[in-house]
């Protein structure tokens, strides 16, 4: 595949639509020839991405946009998702996975999971915050595979 | 009962034979529904399940927490290798073992 192309998709913050986000995510994945287990990853963590900017970027507002731009070059992708709210302050990513434990478990019923998991999925993220949005970055290195 | 899950009960036995691909936000709602149909012995049945988000983790905990509350089992059967490596994660699966379809053949024979 060429390399340095860019593939944008926008959605209004309807939650049905993240899963034609994840449906791009593994087309891509797959272009990309990744192993399966790591478009499981990109899924995952996309789809996490994603619905964190729908409820709590645009607060559910199906009027406010998510935009999503796969974004590839020879060393990675990377995917950046970015919503329309009003920002969210410095946020800190979660260096473990939460994990569910007896004390937790009505808790844990409420969510909490999201930022954790894509960290786990992929090799590198960041989130950048102002009062004009969110973003958040995942990059998935290609290390391993034939260029 | 939702389209979004089957239910298939054999004396103390209950197998909830989920019916869409994606355990998400969008579908948490109807699969939720059927914690009503729990029974002594539970066993969710992901064969036809593709993806299961945060969101989809969250609902599936709702039954482990009725099922504790009940004194009930509940067990999770053909999850994908990458929801075993999910589950494994977050520990889901010290919550939810998973079971294999060999092993309820001796509850449907009785």
């Amino acid at each position: 595949m060429q390399d340095n192309q860019h593939v944008e998709v926008n959605i209004p913050s309807n939650p049905i639509f993240e899963r034609v986000v994840r449906a791009s995510a593994a087309e891509i994945g797959e272009a990309l020839d990744f192993p399966e287990d790591r478009i499981e990853d990109l899924k995952l963590a996309v789809s996490e991405a994603v619905t964190n900017a729908i409820e709590h970027g645009n607060q559910n507002m199906i009027h406010k946009l998510v935009e999503i731009v796969f974004a590839l070059d020879q060393e990675k992708l990377e995917v950046r998702i970015t919503d329309q709210g009003s920002g969210i302050g410095e946020m800190i990513l979660p260096s473990e996975v939460v994990m569910i434990t007896e004390q937790t478990l009505d808790e844990r019923t409420g969510g909490g999971f999201g930022l954790s998991l894509i960290k786990a999925m992929v090799d590198d993220c960041e989130v950048q915050s102002s009062n004009r949005g969110t973003i958040i970055i995942l990059r998935l290195y290609r290390k391993g595979q034939e260029q | 009962m939702s389209d979004m899950v089957n239910r298939e009960k054999f004396g103390d036995v209950v197998v909830l034979h989920i019916r869409t691909n994606s355990v998400d936000a969008v579908s948490a709602a109807a699969i939720e529904a059927a914690c009503n149909e729990m029974q002594p012995i539970t066993v969710l049945n992901f064969a036809e399940v593709s993806f299961i988000n945060s969101a989809g983790i969250s609902v599936l905990l709702k039954f482990v927490v009725k099922a504790r509350k009940a004194g009930y089992k509940l067990f999770a059967m053909n999850l994908s290798p990458h929801h075993q490596k999910i589950f494994k994660m977050v520990e889901m699966s010290r919550f939810m073992p998973t079971i294999e379809e060999r092993d309820l053949s001796s509850y449907r024979q009785s």
